[in-house]
């Protein structure tokens, strides 16, 4: 259908917030290796990321728009704190420590992956269209990070050590981006969404089969409360959030 | 009366930023309708967002203002149908080609279950642009724009671009 009932705007509103947000802020946070990457396909690749994620961002902010008519910069750039609904992963401070950058591209590039399947099978067609397409180009992220596991997971005992010490931090901040977004159950009920089982236990068997391949595991539990979904967010959003609205609150009409 | 054929030979003329091609050669025009002096062109982006985007809709519309006849022009952007590299014409392959940037052909892949079997650089030997062998390596599956690999030919001694097959 390329018509949505009214009744499902806000819920699907609220689904695509939650997604943008996401890429949005890890691709702000990945654009800070530009330049300073341990390598130099690794600085090329995380700049490319960053702006791929960053456009996938627009991409759905723009959706957002044909659905509420607000400005796409308005939504990205000038909504308070509490408004934005990125799960916290995205936005933890890797302290520019290298393994805990890929841990965390690792956690949130295979669960946009799984995401973006699903938004693919939407029965509101532009979003199953934009989702599509974006989805191909997530692949090559998935498959880019897992490069960088199976390179660090099987290199020597340092970066071995170093890589589960980052995967087991960002662990917990993992899997709150699991947490559903409000209004999700009105989108099933509704059949905008088909029910396609739980997207938790499908992404953690993704992260645990590319981690079984180099030895190594981690746990992943189902999250306890709602934080980043539901608007409450850590001093790391906060800052992150600060250093994104610095151009557009000094002048919001801006342009490049 | 404005010749749907004039908009195409100027669009023709527009080459991609990124990329040694004209943006018809490239695939991105989709349709072009004109009403009176009104011309109306729709756009694809090959990567969603590209950030050539904003730059090639500017040049469409100065470049058609200037045929005789149009007075106004629209330039809409579109993800629906998707892009896709089956856009790239023989013609722009083969420029391309100079160029040292090879192009997947075949049909596009779309999203399964396994998401490396997505992955051609993964899955198929590919072809150097310069001397056709396949003795390639992947160097980067991120290049100098979103859209691009970087290779390296073991028979030729070669590095080499290539399109991300979508």
């Amino acid at each position: 259908m390329s018509e949505l009932a009214t009744e499902f705007h806000e819920p699907l509103l609220n689904v695509l917030r939650c997604v943008a947000d996401d890429k949005l802020f890890l691709g702000h946070r990945n654009s800070d290796w530009t330049g300073i990457a341990p390598i130099l396909e690794a600085d090329i690749a995380f700049s490319s990321l960053a702006q791929d994620d960053i456009a996938h961002a627009s991409a759905f902010y723009e959706l957002m728009n044909t659905i509420s008519g607000e400005d796409p910069d308005q939504i990205a750039f000038g909504r308070a704190a509490n408004a934005y609904r990125c799960a916290d992963i995205v936005t933890k401070s890797d302290d520019f420590n290298w393994a805990n950058a890929i841990a965390r591209q690792f956690y949130c590039n295979l669960y946009d992956y799984h995401r973006l399947l699903r938004l693919s099978n939407c029965t509101w067609s532009p979003l199953a269209t934009l989702a599509k397409r974006i989805c191909a180009e997530q692949a090559v992220h998935v498959d880019h990070v897992g490069t960088w596991i199976t390179h660090l997971g099987n290199g020597n005992n340092d970066s071995k050590h170093r890589l589960q010490t980052a995967l087991d931090a960002y662990a917990p901040y993992a899997a709150m981006l699991s947490e559903k977004p409000e209004g999700f159950d009105t989108l099933l009920e509704g059949g905008v969404f088909t029910d396609e089982g739980c997207l938790f236990t499908q992404w953690k068997e993704h992260v645990d089969t590319v981690l079984d391949s180099v030895g190594m595991k981690v746990t992943l539990e189902t999250p306890s409360g709602l934080g980043g979904r539901m608007g409450s967010h850590d001093e790391d959003f906060l800052r992150s959030l600060t250093e994104l609205q610095e151009v557009f609150s000094t002048d919001p009409l801006a342009a490049w | 009366m404005v010749a749907k054929v004039d908009i195409y030979s100027v669009l023709q003329t527009i080459p991609d930023p990124e990329m040694p091609i004209s943006i018809t050669d490239l695939g991105l025009i989709e349709s072009v309708n004109i009403t009176d002096t009104k011309v109306h062109v729709e756009l694809l982006p090959t990567f969603i967002g590209c950030f050539a985007l904003p730059a090639i809709a500017e040049e469409i519309r100065q470049k058609v203002s200037g045929i005789e006849g149009v007075e106004i022009v629209k330039v809409e952007l579109i993800n629906d149908p998707p892009w896709s590299t089956d856009r790239i014409t023989d013609a722009g392959r083969a420029s391309l080609a100079e160029h040292g940037i090879s192009v997947p052909d075949g049909s596009s892949p779309c999203c399964s279950a396994s998401a490396t079997e997505q992955v051609e650089f993964r899955t198929s030997a590919i072809p150097c642009p310069w001397c056709n062998s396949r003795e390639t390596t992947l160097t980067s599956p991120f290049g100098p724009t979103r859209c691009k690999t970087i290779h390296f030919c073991n028979a030729c001694r070669q590095p080499f671009e290539r399109m991300k097959k979508l």
